[in-house]
């Protein structure tokens, strides 16, 4: 900002990078995006790889300097450059993106590099490419385990076959699989009575003289709410009904996350397309796109339209929220909480981490702020350090070291802090908190659901 | 006369390691001279075209057609130096059809491969092209780097055992009997490899022949010996971008005109130029419209060009030269041609001949034809090698490779390294102790930096001639520092300081023509850098040694050190709280 103006107008809300700053351009004839403006805006001062979890604890990590600006130039003058296989060993969490003073658009410039790795370089009959594009594909597999949630569930904790997919697929036996729900989101949603019971029970909450037009969603739960925690899922349903809001839960596919970790590009594109194709139709309605887990939020808000070219994308993009930052935005949550008083399961003192995914969209302090002033729990933030899991990152046995080393200083905050129990937004920092610490770790909402919805 | 005779030659650009190559390899004993480091004239100052000859197609055809041999000879012999880009002529919807039509023909009638493209499909190959352009010919231009050409030329001319001496001056020509006999030179820091600090001194070096390959400053030779030599200098701008927006060399179609010429260059894009005529070529304006002017004209072809990042500017002046009876009035006009004035013919003074006018495309063909005339003088017949020769680093090699297991490097940096150092990769690269980038920005490592000051001293300018290290986007603010302490162990601390400062100096020269935008954030954190983290902008030791040995040695007093009472350096306690 400079002297002249009003620091009034002045948001900390608003991202400060500008808004004059476009570096996307799209040409006509060319539907490749032009990364120069982000390697011309670097000007080498390294704030990112002082930012970088990978790169403090991997010294072998070279940083995001280089994976992102420096590489890009110096590979300019041909098609015959390879990328440098150290790109495989970012994790994505984007810390770099906040990081950088200068508008540098580093995770296009990775995931951009990645594709090309992955696509190029790869041997795509390789047991880390294979390993890879199943761990990408969560869903896919997910899906499946659904069908048979408790069989899947101890089969894969079962301790011999974890063996086995460790020394076959490099997936670390360290780890504990999640737990399949008997129930997935979706069946439960359509099973309670979808978007008409929505409509309905959002109706009776909303006060007389509110606009219908204003209150209504679009949620997209994401893999993980959907087959694994699906309490999210049924909490953020539950408070947005609670504060008047109707729901639509979209056709939906992965949010491509673990896919544009991964280098896959292709399958992250087919799938935002789906995503793209439901929720612009909605959006174009009037319906804002919730998620309530961040990385989805970031995707969706993000990296889509840094990647991919699809209709209606960038409307999409300008209208998704994370859960909890939209009812901060649109509703008297903090009134509400302020006034509120949780008892039960979830009175309690919560070590919360804030995912890099959600520092990303400027999140990072919503849950503390939010829960400051709700009795009959505490709230207490680990740190700014990165979890370390990142998504896949963690669950491939070569960065399962690596992975851990990250995320010691949040598991030595959690210890520190009084609470036993976790908190975050994010379903794998989730994961991690509780591998790291044994702790149980609960989502925003369903502290929100505890305080404010009638059980 | 000796039975090897003597050749002296005055300039270390293109044309005068041309020729002492060129006559190293034609067995003369051969002394190169240089005030300042290679190419500190004019070839270091060009915009790094490889003509294909279609720039003079239409005006001057003797010219391109010289061009487009000697452009195939380099793609051969100079292989390493030489990025065959292509390139295109774009013609805009205001500028001449007739030109257009005259420059096809031109282009067929010299020999050089041309084809028409339409607009679309010039936007296909060069997607920032303007939307609106009409159509292009397509020709065999491409871009070539004058510092490694002139290095490699040298180090030729070394191989063929000739004395290359660089900072050294030529103080007077050495007359007798009317006669040009030698010289007397002034070398800036003693003969053989430049190091700052060692005293330097004058040396009479006698010749049996002295070719004057000065350029610019043929003149001033000229005068030593109360000759005339009426070189008219032409300056011209260029402006170096941070990333390429073109991956082919762009000029617009239309004749003579300023900033007509973008050349893809390494990991930049060069933006020329401008002639003008200047009275001294050391001293004249480098004013600002003139940078303006080029963006401004230039972004007609490239949109982008107008937010793009320039990182630095600079001025060359061309070494033109016409008959004196041709009086042309626009510097434009006058030919690229080169002239060889055999000053015994011309002045009646025996034993020097001038080379000035041409360019650098055709250094190696000025070279030739000036051997020629030497080995004349000797009554000498022996045939010219230099267009069947590879230039060291030009022989067969491959820069597919892998970079990562063989030298430990990551793949681009190793790439951009063995695309540098061509054949001579292995030889630089594999290298025992660690091996860490120094350069960033260019992908600049140790083993290569080492190479270079093995090559040319204490001398940084010359090792960023040799490496491009410190000439990408930070212009030096992250890696000045390192090449100066590379220089550590072989030099002492007031040797590597000074010639810290002078690479500095040199970045700093052309960066000043680019503040603004990014560029001006980034001289702005490396003067933030400098200043808090090396005292750049006060300097305590005022040139003088440091006394190192009144700091602490850095190791741990905490583990050897005996109470637990001591306050650490940082201001905390020992113990560490």
């Amino acid at each position: 900002m400079s002297d002249a103006e009003d620091p009034t107008t002045f948001s900390p809300a608003e991202p400060t990078t500008g808004e004059e700053f476009e570096p996307v351009e799209v040409f006509p004839d060319n539907d490749d995006f032009d990364l120069r403006p982000g390697a011309d805006n670097c000007y080498k001062c390294s704030t990112c790889d002082t930012n970088c979890p990978v790169a403090e604890v991997d010294d072998d990590f070279p940083g995001p300097k280089f994976q992102g600006p420096e590489q890009w130039r110096l590979t300019q003058t041909d098609d015959d450059y390879e990328i440098d296989d150290s790109i495989t060993s970012c994790s994505n969490c984007l810390r770099c993106d906040n990081a950088c003073p200068s508008g540098v658009p580093l995770s296009q410039m990775h995931n951009t590099a990645r594709g090309r790795y992955v696509d190029e370089q790869m041997s795509k009959l390789s047991v880390e490419y294979i390993r890879n594009r199943i761990l990408a594909n969560y869903r896919t597999s997910a899906w499946l385990a659904s069908k048979v949630p408790r069989l899947s569930t101890f089969v894969m904790n079962n301790s011999a076959v974890r063996w086995v997919m460790d020394k076959t697929m490099g997936i670390p036996k360290e780890r504990d699989f999640p737990a399949f729900a008997t129930e997935t989101f979706q069946e439960w949603w359509a099973k309670r009575g979808g978007a008409d019971e929505s409509r309905r029970r959002a109706r009776q909450n909303r006060p007389d003289d509110a606009d219908p037009s204003d209150y209504k969603v679009a949620y997209f739960h994401g893999c993980y709410s959907n087959y694994n925690t699906t309490q999210v899922g049924k909490a953020m349903v539950r408070v947005y009904e609670e504060l008047g809001f109707e729901v639509v839960v979209p056709e939906q596919k992965c949010s491509g996350t673990p896919m544009f970790a991964n280098g896959m590009l292709d399958d992250a594109e087919r799938h935002a397309k789906v995503n793209v194709s439901s929720m612009s139709d909605l959006v174009e309605q009037g319906y804002d796109a919730i998620a309530s887990c961040t990385s989805c939020s970031m995707a969706l808000r993000q990296e889509y339209p840094e990647l991919f070219d699809i209709d209606g994308i960038e409307k999409v993009s300008e209208n998704t929220y994370d859960s909890v930052e939209y009812l901060r935005i649109h509703t008297d949550i903090a009134d509400r909480l302020s006034e509120a008083t949780v008892e039960g399961d979830l009175a309690e003192e919560f070590a919360y981490h804030a995912p890099c995914h959600g520092r990303n969209q400027g999140l990072e302090r919503q849950a503390v702020e939010l829960f400051a002033e709700l009795d009959g729990v505490g709230i207490e933030d680990v740190g700014d350090s990165c979890s370390g899991i990142s998504g896949t990152y963690g669950w491939k046995s070569e960065k399962y070291e690596i992975s851990m080393e990250i995320g010691q200083p949040m598991f030595d905050h959690m210890e520190d802090s009084a609470g036993e129990t976790g908190m975050t937004e994010c379903p794998t920092c989730a994961m991690q908190m509780e591998h790291g610490t044994g702790y149980d770790v609960r989502h925003p909402l369903e502290l929100i659901e505890a305080a404010i919805v009638e059980a | 006369m000796a039975a090897t005779p003597h050749v002296l030659v005055i300039g270390g650009g293109s044309t005068g390691v041309g020729i002492a190559r060129d006559l190293a390899m034609r067995e003369f004993d051969v002394t190169l001279l240089e005030q300042g480091n290679l190419t500190h004239g004019t070839t270091g100052r060009m915009h790094g075209l490889l003509h294909s000859g279609g720039r003079y197609a239409v005006a001057d055809q003797a010219s391109a057609t010289e061009c487009i041999e000697e452009n195939r000879v380099l793609r051969d012999i100079a292989s390493h130096c030489v990025e065959m880009t292509g390139g295109l002529f774009v013609k805009r919807p205001e500028d001449d059809e007739s030109y257009f039509q005259d420059k096809l023909s031109g282009c067929e009638e010299c020999g050089i491969p041309a084809e028409v493209v339409s607009g679309r499909e010039a936007r296909q190959m060069e997607p920032h092209l303007a939307t609106d352009i009409d159509k292009a010919i397509t020709v065999p231009d491409g871009a070539v780097d004058p510092f490694r050409l002139v290095v490699a030329n040298a180090a030729s001319a070394q191989e063929h055992g000739a004395r290359v001496e660089t900072h050294s001056k030529v103080r007077d020509l050495l007359v007798e009997d009317g006669e040009v006999v030698g010289v007397e030179v002034e070398h800036d820091s003693g003969p053989g490899l430049r190091v700052h600090g060692v005293e330097g001194g004058r040396e009479e070096i006698r010749a049996d022949y002295v070719v004057n390959a000065t350029g610019a400053w043929a003149g001033r030779i000229g005068d030593m010996a109360g000759v005339d030599i009426e070189v008219r200098p032409s300056k011209g701008v260029m402006t170096i971008m941070n990333v390429r927006q073109v991956d082919t060399v762009i000029n617009r179609c239309r004749p003579k005109g300023d900033a007509d010429i973008i050349v893809p260059h390494e990991t930049t894009a060069i933006l020329g130029t401008t002639d003008e005529e200047v009275a001294d070529p050391e001293d004249y304006p480098e004013e600002q419209w003139e940078v303006d002017m080029m963006i401004d004209t230039l972004k007609e072809l490239v949109p982008m060009l107008e937010e793009a990042r320039t990182i630095r500017s600079f001025w060359g002046v061309r070494p033109l030269y016409e008959p004196p009876d041709v009086g042309s009035e626009d510097p434009t006009d006058i030919t690229r041609d080169f002239f060889l004035l055999d000053h015994e013919e011309r002045d009646g003074l025996p034993g020097m001949t001038s080379i000035v006018g041409g360019k650098f495309t055709t250094y190696r063909m000025m070279g030739e034809q000036i051997a020629d005339h030497v080995c004349n003088q000797f009554g000498i017949d022996r045939a010219c090698r230099t267009a069947d020769v590879p230039l060291p680093g030009s022989e067969d090699f491959s820069v597919l490779r892998d970079y990562m297991d063989e030298f430990g490097l990551r793949s681009p940096i190793g790439r951009r390294s063995v695309e540098r150092l061509g054949s001579r990769a292995d030889e630089v690269l594999q290298t025992a102790g660690p091996n860490p980038t120094v350069c960033e920005c260019e992908g600049v490592t140790r083993a290569e930096v080492q190479d270079a000051i093995a090559q040319s001293g204490s001398d940084l300018n010359a090792v960023r001639i040799r490496t491009r290290a410190s000439m990408g986007n930070c212009q030096g603010g992250f890696c000045s520092h390192r090449l100066a302490s590379e220089l550590h162990g072989e030099y002492e601390e007031p040797i590597a300081r000074r010639a810290w400062d002078e690479l500095l100096q040199e970045r700093w020269k052309g960066q000043r023509h680019a503040l603004w935008g990014q560029q001006l954030s980034q001289a702005a954190l490396n003067y933030a850098l400098h200043a808090t983290t090396q005292n750049r902008d006060h300097d305590p030791a005022d040139g003088e040694s440091l006394d190192f040995s009144a700091f602490d040695s850095g190791t741990d007093d905490r583990t050897t050190g005996a109470a637990g009472t001591d306050v650490a350096a940082d201001g905390g306690h020992a113990d560490g709280y």
